[in-house]
């Protein structure tokens, strides 16, 4: 628990990991561009991945010997974030297999997309999780009013992100002839993303409601279900760590 | 008068009427769109089913409940179906078509209706609470009494695990009338009364052979999967010691999708059916009718209910065991259900990914599974067979538990090996994710898969041989007792080593090339099946009924039911597997008189319908045992397990005291040996 002792070091913790992650996804670009090494790519998602792991989503936490009453709240959260973690491992299925399905029918090619579109909706996930962490940092810490503007921040890049894919990145697929009844590069492009955004969806409910809930100050004392959103939001950007190199970096552009 | 009725005759009383009235509506809404009357058709019979079901147990138990959920499922369904009617009617497709809506529209609309139900049964309620704000209570209080507990949602554990039972033994019922149905057909060559003129459900009879067919096979797997998680959910966190599950409104949830899902299943049997076997291959599965759809959905929706309740038992063993009770003082049966969940957790996943990339497909025109776009249809196989594979062992993993659990009490002997035991279950989970192409030898797929996928599961048979071994020795020089639970368990262990046997032929690949696709497989798979979760699930039964009743169930009636199922099921398997040698292929409606088969097809269905026979009896006895059988409210097996400890039935917050593990659990015979040691509470 040394990690999240007093609040400024939590937060600058939360800087430096995010311009790790920043740094990394711009090499995983500049190596797309460039030599466009698939292992180089793969191995900077995993590195990210990690980073969000342990210090966004706090996997150590399922280490805690939550010593005490077996009806103590402490307890309960431990097992709760057992829960939690366990439906994570589950739905990464879902998410591994789409990869499986995507490079078994598309190899190492990729549909031709928009890679200015795809950065941009890669960098607002990416500072929503950011500010996530502030969040959930805040409450931890007893500040509500901190929690609040940086929950609303996480929301509206959240939507961004949501409206960003889902408005723009979809019509202008289409319009670069990826559709989804067209061919596999559609049909792939659209599950892929279309199942991500269902998460994202999820997760701005969940935001809404811990939003609603703790302006109203019942997280002041038990902070479990912010910790859990957050948890559930940097898993969304998780899976994207993946998808985004999966859908716009590897591979030859399908003619 | 209708006050004073008893509820099963007004429920009943209630199915005939509403049924009559759902029917006539049906005909009318089918009359408007098409024109014509369609007497036998999808849509009078969807309403029927649909009317009458809810009436029956609007009947039984009123307007709350599980009645509130089916009503809200219909109305959501209806209203789903109409939004894309609507809809479609605006963007000028047509809005209603052969079986009233349009296969856009139903699938939306089951979807929303399953979502209905949930909300309508009240499984949410907490939840919606909460994340309103508002706190609820941590000790559950029982809304109901006595038997109207099973029809609402309860939090118990002790409830929920008998309600999945009972569902289950309900779905047994109706996937066996199934298998009833075409087997008569099957018992002699050239088609008799499943015939090409006929027409039900908008199928011939062919037709309906086949989605009779499909659906035994996956109403069956539901109702293992249910089966399971019943036996689990009641025994597990007694042997734990847990007050309840880990997370009791998740358990309760996961129970109550079960059964629009089940709802949804025997949708797609009016609806036009499918003819894919339970498999569901594309691109046959791309074409079949709308049916096909509800079938996908169902299982998806069913698969929810096995992730989460997997998940909670994980969490549950994971945090709430009794003090002293280290990883290797666990019972085998919590080795098994950790292993077992691990896979339903998991696996589960790719058979919901596999079926929705099916509907998408069938919806949207996205390609997956479609060659003419670049899709690839092996793909699909070898996400359905990364679940189903592994759920195979979902299935028996938990009966092999039972058996492992059960053998010691009767033997009056200490388990032979228990260490082996406990990691042999997770080894076999483990393995058992590494071989799912062995269902694939003739596919297509890439030919240097195949030896490996042959070598690894020939793997599997190690961990499972440990078993045996652990079983035979611990029967070996053992005081055996032979009541109706262990003549259950013995049974399993027969049956089980005979569906064991035929396994290692088929992984190999010579072999399986002949034998792929005939009723070699089938007569292997019902062994597998028979011995690793029928038997175990009857003897768990007959076991732990006095637990949940304070009453035993008849032995005479037990011991009837166990010597007419075995013989008569044995016969079964081992003439599919003769036909199957000889040549006859599985699915298949009809076959050519001059192989010679009928006599055997003959003898199978008389097999079969004493097996459903022995059923009925077994049915019989547990419902009327509940009131009626035998008391017995002490420690009949003289089990060491704690929950024999205290008397029956549970009381409902389980243990009054809670207890420590001070010994070994299987030390039968052992003077002075103890499992558990109750702590005496501080006053
Ligand atoms: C040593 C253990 C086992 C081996 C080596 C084995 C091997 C196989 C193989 C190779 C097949 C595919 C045959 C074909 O379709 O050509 C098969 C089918 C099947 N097995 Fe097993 N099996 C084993 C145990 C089990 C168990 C424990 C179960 C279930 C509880 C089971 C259930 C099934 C089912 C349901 C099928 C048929 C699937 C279908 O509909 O196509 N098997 N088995
Ligand atoms: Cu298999």
């Amino acid at each position: 628990m040394t990690h999240t002792s007093d609040k400024s070091s939590a937060y600058s913790q939360g800087i430096t990991i995010f311009v790790y992650l920043a740094v990394l996804t711009a090499l995983e670009f500049f190596v797309a561009v460039t030599i466009g090494f698939v292992q180089i790519m793969v191995a900077v998602a995993v590195v990210k991945a990690a980073l969000v792991m342990y210090y966004y989503m706090h996997i150590y936490k399922l280490n805690n010997d939550n010593e005490g009453e077996e009806n103590s709240y402490e307890y309960k959260t431990g097992t709760n974030r057992l829960g939690l973690w366990l439906f994570l491992l589950s739905d990464s299925f879902v998410f591994g297999a789409l990869l499986v399905v995507r490079f078994n029918l598309l190899g190492m090619t990729r549909p031709p997309l928009s890679q200015t579109l795809g950065l941009i909706v890669t960098a607002v996930l990416l500072i929503s999780s950011f500010f996530m962490n502030r969040a959930e940092v805040a409450i931890e810490n007893g500040d509500r009013k901190g929690f609040k503007t940086n929950i609303i921040i996480t929301l509206v890049m959240g939507i961004g992100f949501l409206l960003g894919v889902v408005g723009v990145e979809w019509p202008n697929a289409i319009a670069e002839g990826v559709w989804a009844s067209k061919n596999t590069y559609g049909a792939v492009f659209f599950m892929m993303t279309g199942m991500h955004a269902f998460h994202v969806l999820t997760g701005i409910i969940f935001l809404l409601i811990v939003l609603r809930n703790g302006s109203r100050g019942l997280y002041d004392e038990k902070h479990y279900p912010v910790e859990a959103v957050a948890v559930y939001w940097h898993f969304v950007d998780l899976v994207w760590i993946f998808f985004y190199p999966a859908l716009y970096l590897i591979g030859v552009l399908s003619s | 008068m209708m006050k004073n009725m008893n509820p099963v005759w007004r429920g009943l009383l209630f199915l005939v009427l509403f049924g009559l009235v759902g029917y006539a509506l049906g005909l009318g809404v089918d009359f408007l769109v098409v024109r014509s009357l369609r007497f036998s058709g999808s849509v009078p019979s969807l309403f029927t089913l649909l009317l009458g079901f809810t009436a029956f147990f609007f009947g039984l138990f009123g307007y709350r409940g599980i009645t509130r959920g089916l009503v809200w499922q219909v109305v959501g369904t209806l209203l789903g179906g109409f939004f894309v009617a609507g809809i479609r009617a605006i963007m000028g497709l047509s809005a209603f078509g052969d079986f009233f809506f349009t296969e856009p529209s139903w699938v939306f609309g089951a979807f929303v209706g399953a979502i209905s139900f949930i909300f309508g049964v009240g499984a949410v309620d907490d939840w919606v609470k909460w994340a309103r704000g508002i706190d609820t209570p941590e000790e559950h209080e029982e809304h109901y009494h006595g038997w109207e507990k099973y029809f609402a949602v309860s939090l118990d554990h002790k409830v929920i695990g008998i309600q999945y039972t009972v569902t289950a033994l309900l779905l047994i019922s109706i996937g066996g009338l199934f298998a009833l149905i075409f087997r008569t057909e099957l018992a002699q060559s050239s088609l008799q009364f499943l015939t090409l003129d006929m027409k039900l459900f908008g199928q011939n009879g062919p037709q309906l052979y086949n989605t009779l067919m499909s659906l035994h096979g996956m109403i069956m797997i539901v109702s293992i999967l249910l089966g399971v998680a019943g036996i689990m959910n009641y025994v597990v966190p007694l042997l734990l010691g847990a007050q309840d599950m880990a997370f009791p409104r998740l358990n309760a949830f996961s129970f109550w999708v079960a059964v629009p899902a089940s709802v949804l299943l025997l949708m797609s049997l009016v609806l036009g059916g499918f003819d894919t076997g339970w498999t569901a291959y594309p691109p046959l599965s791309a074409r079949a009718p709308v049916g096909m759809q509800m079938f996908f959905l169902g299982v998806f929706v069913a698969g929810w209910s096995s992730i989460l309740g997997g998940l909670n038992i994980v969490a549950t063993v994971l945090r709430m065991r009794a003090k002293g009770m280290t990883a290797f003082r666990m019972p085998i049966l919590v080795w098994a259900s950790i292993a077992t969940s691990i896979i339903s957790l998991t696996a589960t996943q790719l058979i919901g990914l596999s079926f929705q990339l099916v509907m998408f497909q069938r919806l949207f025109g996205m390609g997956f599974f479609d060659p003419a776009k670049g899709g690839n249809p092996v793909l699909f196989q070898h996400l359905f067979w990364f679940y189903s594979h592994p759920a195979v062992y979902v299935f028996v993993l938990p009966g092999l538990g039972v058996i492992s659990e059960l053998l010691p009490v009767f033997s009056r002997k200490p388990l032979f090996g228990y260490k082996w035991i406990a990691m042999s279950s997770l080894g076999i989970a483990l393995v058992g994710f590494l071989v799912w192409a062995h269902h694939m030898f003739t596919s297509g797929m890439n030919e240097y898969l195949r030896v490996p996928f042959m070598y690894s599961t020939l793997l599997v048979a190690i961990p499972t041989g440990v078993k045996f071994f652990s079983w035979v020795a611990t029967l070996w020089k053992g005081k055996i007792e032979t009541p109706t639970p262990m003549l259950f368990v013995l049974g399993g262990i027969v049956v089980f080593l005979l569906g064991g046997l035929t396994g290692p032929p088929n992984a190999t690949v010579s072999v399986d090339l002949h034998l792929h696709d005939t009723y070699f497989i089938v007569g292997h798979f019902h062994d597998t099946i028979f011995g690793g979760f029928v038997f175990p699930f009857f003897a768990a039964l007959y076991y732990w009924f006095p637990k949940a009743t304070g009453r035993r169930m008849n032995e005479t009636l037990g011991k009837i039911h166990f010597w007419l199922m075995t013989p008569a099921f044995f016969a079964l398997t081992l003439g599919m597997m003769r036909i199957g040698l000889l040549g006859m292929r599985r699915r298949i409606v009809d076959y050519d008189p001059t192989m010679g088969f009928d006599t055997y097809h003959l003898m199978l269905t008389v097999m079969g319908y004493l097996i459903a026979l022995s059923v009925l009896i077994f049915i019989y006895n547990f419902f009327n045992s509940i009131n009626n059988g035998e008391k017995a409210e002490g420690n009949i097996w003289n089990s060491r397990s704690p929950e024999w400890q205290v008397p029956s039935p549970m009381p409902t917050h389980n243990y009054d005291q809670p207890f420590e593990v001070v010994g070994e659990p299987y030390d039968y015979g052992l003077a002075g040996s103890k499992y558990v040691q109750f702590i005496e509470k501080k006053k």
